[in-house]
């Protein structure tokens, strides 16, 4: 009990302004996805930041502080909304680092670190991350651009890697030799993802790459964020928006909904280009929530692998939102793509870049 | 058996005595702080009242909670036991608008109840800012209120009947779906207000209105608080009555445009003049309050359009906590952030402010219900700055002398709780607290029901009475 107080005190380095911001007004309780699921005050925005105040105050980080903060999905839709300017995702990410750094962390947390770690992607595959590429010797081994696949279309959906790639191709696009997993996932649950990080670097470095290409919204916000800013990142809806018309799209007889990716949109202000490139192809009919106020997925900050259940109710919960008649949920996220499938989605869940391939191949 | 046994027994896992869970619910929005032994989250009235009787046995305190958003600490377990989290009790049980009423459980949300009422014609009037957020058990349990209150009334005039889970464990029933009754005490009055220290609202029975079918608003900027509150004095005069009333002065404009700077708002101190009925009235209302305002005002417009008057309402309702907007340094801190008085005295009120702000050296945000003379001051400090603390708390009470001394109320909307309790006695005399205490002593012999707040507790009171 001494020890986990003495290591809480040192809590401190938290700005204890971005803490005090908080009015404790609890706006964020009509909008923070995991409460609205949990229902406890410790699993809201409010309740966080107050368990963050009392960890540096004393309070002993048990499970239930755990369980507290890594609960958040970081979707910051509370930030949007707090009418102090708080931001509470970053106390959350911050709180989670400090923990972690003294050896505070739940299973959850520590295994997926480790697999990492070992793996270089978050699923611990052994297998090739090239795997979905049939032919790496036309790769070139310098361009201006990147395409950073990411862990989960390299080894859950090579399909669309491989349409992604099919399309960034024509411009250019080369990719990492040797990638491995962007960090976020780390970064989000608290733990140090410098060796990736240096690791994609030094590859993005000898390419000569300026701009980085990413289709999953994680990877983006992290490339954005947690590397250094030695070169630009594009997510693809923005990449295939500024291409548009070198893209030869065929229109389709189609009515599609947008997912807004938390990291993508709320996080990094992406909201028009996938709309762009979906408006081009096909009608778009908005879900109930959407842009600076869309809900998230259930997905993000470490949630889908260290709650699950919690997780997919908040899938279930976002595709209530979905407008009747659409022929398909499009998202730039494959962990919201994901998420949204497996909690059970009636409807057909694709990624943008699917359904740029569709309008295509109708030709 | 240990307590949170047999609190498990009545509620399964919807109870919580981890450190961490009571340090979420030892506070709410005010700077009260007491740390309750137990959080329960109970889903019924039997549920609520067994964990009462429970309580009673061994003469521990029981505290409702709603959302948590309020500011006077009246939610607060200030003398520990067992928080009761209402907010599961969020069923609309009836729509019975034949009968211009809705019957719900305490913790439904405000907002939602009238999401859910708007595709009938009808709406639940009292709005606090909070009303995204806020339980209607919150609502009735301080008699908030809100905007539309100074044409639609407080939350007491929508209150029709309430089941009440009494201090013993009893389940009572206070009125009746009648909208009018003259058969012996009011004892849904009785309850609309008490914040939470008679017994536990667990079902309430409300009255709604017809939604008007025209709004219109008139923004009026003047060169001072003063004037603009004169304005206010003179359009009531003239009997009109607008459907809201509102005065921002000018540090709450500025904070409004940091917020959001395509709102259409003028510059300097002022005052937003909501009408509400047809078409053709809101117009003509609109037009007298013009004329009326003129003389007085350096800019006046009316707005017709839902969306920038939409607009303008959200982030009015928001304004008490966005002070950091303008500052990221300074907090805003609810203290002596709701008192009343008559309508004549709020340009006096609004002067005496301005003097006690410069007195402490604090910048003070004026902004509220000025048709009903509620003002919101809006004190902020550095939190990290003792000495901005101390002359924060003198600021507070010089704040609730000046409305007493001016006839008027230290809280308006917000509730006593914990934090106006010394200023009871001040405002109402020995006597009628007496009569107060007395009917708590009836209804809570033990004293275990949200125990510490209103200046109910016997002895001498504390703070405040000077």
């Amino acid at each position: 009990m001494t020890e986990a107080k003495i290591e809480a005190k040192a809590e401190a380095r938290i700005d204890p302004r971005a803490i005090e911001l908080c009015v404790r007004c609890g706006t964020c309780r009509s909008v923070c996805p995991a409460f609205e699921v949990l229902g406890w005050e410790s699993r809201n925005t409010r309740g966080r930041i107050m368990v963050v105040k009392a960890l540096q105050e004393g309070l002993a980080p048990d499970s239930d502080v755990l369980d507290s903060l890594n609960t958040c999905t970081t979707c910051g839709i509370c930030a949007a909304k707090c009418p102090a300017g708080a931001n509470p995702p970053v106390i959350v990410q911050e709180a989670r680092r400090s923990l972690v750094s003294k050896g505070v962390m739940t299973e959850a947390q520590s295994g997926f670190r480790a697999k990492v770690n070992e793996s270089g992607n978050t699923f611990g595959e052994k297998a090739d991350r090239l795997g979905w590429l049939p032919d790496r010797s036309s790769l070139k081994d310098k361009s201006d651009y990147v395409y950073f696949v990411g862990c989960l279309d390299s080894y859950r959906y090579p399909e669309v890697a491989k349409k992604t790639f099919a399309l960034l191709k024509r411009f250019g696009v080369t990719l990492l030799p040797d990638e491995v997993c962007c960090g976020s996932p780390l970064v989000r649950t608290g733990s140090e993802a410098s060796g990736l990080v240096d690791k994609n670097l030094g590859q993005i470095k000898k390419i000569g790459a300026k701009t980085v290409i990413t289709g999953c919204a994680g990877c983006y916000s992290a490339l954005k964020k947690d590397y250094p800013p030695e070169f630009e990142v594009l997510s693809v809806p923005e990449f295939l928006a500024e291409h548009l018309s070198e893209l030869d799209l065929n229109r389709l007889d189609i009515t599609v909904t947008y997912h807004d990716p938390c990291h993508l949109g709320r996080h990094n202000g992406i909201f028009d280009p996938p709309r762009e490139v979906i408006k081009a192809i096909c009608r778009l009919e908005e879900m109930r929530t959407s842009r600076e106020n869309a809900r998230c997925c259930g997905g993000g900050g470490g949630v889908r692998a260290g709650y699950p259940d919690l997780s997919l109710e908040i899938a279930r919960r976002r595709l209530l939102e979905v407008p009747p008649g659409v022929d398909a949920i499009v998202s730039c996220c494959p962990l919201c793509i994901r998420n949204l499938r497996d909690a059970g989605s009636k409807i057909e869940v694709i990624d943008l870049v699917d359904l740029v391939a569709r309008a295509i191949r109708s030709r | 058996m240990d307590l949170i046994d047999q609190l498990r027994d009545v509620v399964g896992d919807r109870v919580s005595a981890a450190p961490s869970e009571r340090v979420c619910y030892s506070s709410d929005a005010s700077q009260i702080k007491g740390m309750p032994d137990y959080v329960v989250r109970p889903i019924s009235t039997e549920e609520v009242s067994k964990v009462v009787t429970l309580a009673a046995e061994l003469g521990v305190p029981v505290t409702a909670r709603g959302a948590g958003t309020g500011l006077a600490g009246g939610a607060v377990p200030v003398k520990g036991g067992i928080v009761l989290d209402m907010s599961g009790m969020n069923r609309i049980l009836e729509l019975d608008l034949e009968n211009l009423q809705v019957i719900v459980e305490p913790g439904v949300v405000q907002a939602r109840l009238n999401e859910v009422l708007k595709p009938h014609g009808f709406f639940f009037p009292p709005d606090p800012g909070s009303s995204n957020i806020c339980t209607i058990g919150g609502l009735i349990a301080n008699n908030g209120s809100g905007m539309r209150c100074v044409k639609y009334g407080t939350t007491k005039s929508y209150v029709l009947d309430l089941e009440v889970v009494l201090a013993d464990g009893r389940v009572v029933r206070t009125g009746s779906r009648m909208l009018k009754s003259a058969a012996g005490y009011d004892l849904t009055r009785l309850f609309i207000g008490s914040e939470g220290t008679l017994g536990i609202i667990t079902k309430a029975g409300l009255r709604v209105a017809p939604l008007p079918k025209a709004r219109r608003l008139v923004i009026a900027s003047f060169d001072d608080a003063e004037t603009a509150g004169r304005a206010v004095a003179k359009t009531f005069a003239s009997g009109i009555v607008p459907s809201a009333c509102e005065i921002l002065d000018r540090t709450t404009i500025a904070v409004l445009l940091r917020c959001d700077s395509n709102l259409v708002l003028p510059e300097g101190d002022v005052i937003l003049f909501e009408v509400d009925g047809t078409e053709s009235s809101t117009k003509e209302s609109a037009e007298e309050i013009v004329q009326v305002c003129s003389p007085f005002a350096t800019n006046v417009v009316s707005v017709s359009g839902e969306k920038e008057m939409e607009e303008i309402w959200e982030a009015r309702r928001l304004v008490g906590a966005a002070v950091s907007r303008i500052d990221p340094k300074k907090s805003r801190i609810y203290v002596g952030e709701d008192v009343g008085v008559p309508i004549k005295k709020i340009p006096v009120l609004i002067r005496e402010i301005g003097e006690i702000s410069e007195r402490f050296d604090l910048p003070a945000m004026k902004y509220g219900h000025i048709g009903d003379g509620n003002l919101h001051v809006a004190l902020f400090i550095d939190v990290l700055n003792e000495d901005e603390w101390a002359r924060l708390e003198a600021a507070a009470d010089a704040i609730h002398r000046a409305a007493i001394r001016l006839g008027g109320t230290v809280s308006s909307e917000h509730g006593v709780g914990a934090a106006r309790a010394g200023y009871m006695k001040m405002q109402w005399g020995e006597g009628t607290l007496s009569v107060m205490r007395a009917i708590k002593r009836v209804l809570d012999p033990q004293g275990i029901i949200n125990p510490g707040k209103l200046g109910l507790d016997d002895g001498p009171s504390s703070g405040g009475e000077g």
